[in-house]
C-alpha cells in the first residue's frame, strides 16, 4: 500500500549569471539523487519534454539540465490554471571521483535518468590493526 | 449532479479552510503590490494531487495534469455525468530502505481526484492520452453546451 501524494507547487528555477533567450519561466524540477556501489544516479521529473527538446551537459564539473517543452496550443480558453507550464533548468556541481565522461541518460514519460559511475569502484577496505609487543 | 459546482473563486466559499485561503490571497495581493505590482496569474488551489488546468474551445474542454514517471496503465479516468475521476499511482523512482538518498524531492505513491467539470461532455467519445508523463484528456462537448451562432437575418 502506498502512500496518497502531495501537491507541490513548482519552484521558479534560480538563474545566477545565466542569460536566457526564452520568455517562459524557468522551473527547477524535482529530483532524486542516491548512491549505488557503483556510482550515483541521478533522476529528475521533466513532464512534457522530449529527448529533442532537452540537453544536459557537463564543464567544470557543473552538471545542466536545461528542457524546453513545446509551445501551447493556440485557440484555447484556460478555465482552471493550477499549475504552471515552463521550460526546466538545473544545475548540479558533481564530486570528484566520478567517471564525468560515462555518464549514461535516458528520458522516460517525462521522468531523466542519469547513472553516473565511479571513476574507481570503492572496494571496503580492512585495515589491519597491528598489536605491536613490547 | 457533482457535489461542488463549477466556479472557481466563488464556489470554495462552503470549502474547509476558505478562510485560511483568503488570507493566503490577501497576503500574496500585498506581497505582489510590495514587489512592484507584478500581477500573477490567480491559481485556483485546491491542494489535491494532481494539480489540473482546464482549457477549452468552441467544441472540446482538454484537461491536462503532469505525472511524470506514470505509466498510462497505472492510470484510470472514468467519467459519471459531468463529475470526472482521475486516480492512479506515480511509482517510487528506488524502491527498498537501504539507500541512501542525497536528494529526495520527488513524489511518489496513489491518487484519487475528483472533480466537477463546466459543461456536460460526450461521455462515450473522450479521448485520454499519456505523453511524456503528461495526461491530456479531450473531452468533446455534449450538444446543448457547445456555443452557437445564431444568423441574424435581415428583411
Amino acid at each position: 500500500m502506498s502512500a496518497d501524494i502531495n501537491v507541490r507547487e513548482k519552484q521558479e528555477a534560480s538563474m545566477n549569471s545565466t542569460e536566457t533567450t526564452h520568455d517562459r519561466t524557468m522551473f527547477s524540477p524535482v529530483v532524486d539523487i542516491w548512491e549505488t556501489d557503483t556510482g550515483l544516479v541521478l533522476v529528475a521529473d521533466l513532464p512534457g519534454v522530449t529527448p529533442d527538446n532537452l540537453s544536459v551537459d557537463l564543464s567544470d564539473s557543473i552538471l545542466t539540465i536545461n528542457g524546453l517543452i513545446g509551445s501551447e496550443v493556440e485557440g484555447r480558453k484556460s478555465l482552471i490554471q493550477e499549475y504552471e507550464v515552463g521550460n526546466f533548468y538545473r544545475q548540479f556541481t558533481l564530486a570528484e571521483g566520478l567517471n564525468q565522461s560515462a555518464i549514461a541518460a535516458s528520458l522516460k514519460e517525462g521522468v531523466l535518468k542519469l547513472v553516473i559511475p565511479r571513476l574507481a569502484p570503492a572496494q571496503p577496505r580492512k585495515i589491519e590493526i597491528r598489536t605491536i609487543a613490547d | 449532479m457533482s457535489l461542488f459546482s463549477f466556479s472557481p473563486r466563488v464556489g470554495r466559499m462552503g470549502l474547509p479552510f476558505w478562510e485560511l485561503e483568503k488570507m493566503r490571497d490577501h497576503m500574496e495581493t500585498i506581497y505582489n503590490t510590495l514587489s512592484g505590482g507584478v500581477s500573477q496569474v490567480k491559481k485556483n488551489y485546491t491542494g489535491v494531487f494532481p494539480l489540473v488546468n482546464l482549457s477549452e474551445d468552441d467544441d472540446h474542454l482538454y484537461l491536462t495534469a503532469e505525472l511524470p514517471g506514470a505509466a498510462a496503465d497505472q492510470l484510470e479516468v472514468s467519467i459519471k455525468g459531468d463529475t470526472l475521476s482521475l486516480r492512479g499511482e506515480v511509482p517510487a523512482s528506488q524502491l527498498g530502505e537501504e539507500i541512501n538518498y542525497h536528494r529526495k524531492e520527488r513524489e511518489s505513491g496513489s491518487f484519487r481526484r475528483i472533480l466537477a467539470l463546466p459543461v456536460k461532455v460526450e461521455v462515450d467519445s473522450i479521448d485520454a492520452t499519456f505523453k511524456n508523463g503528461i495526461l491530456t484528456l479531450t473531452l468533446p462537448k455534449a450538444a446543448e453546451a457547445k456555443a452557437r451562432h445564431v444568423t441574424i437575418k435581415t428583411e
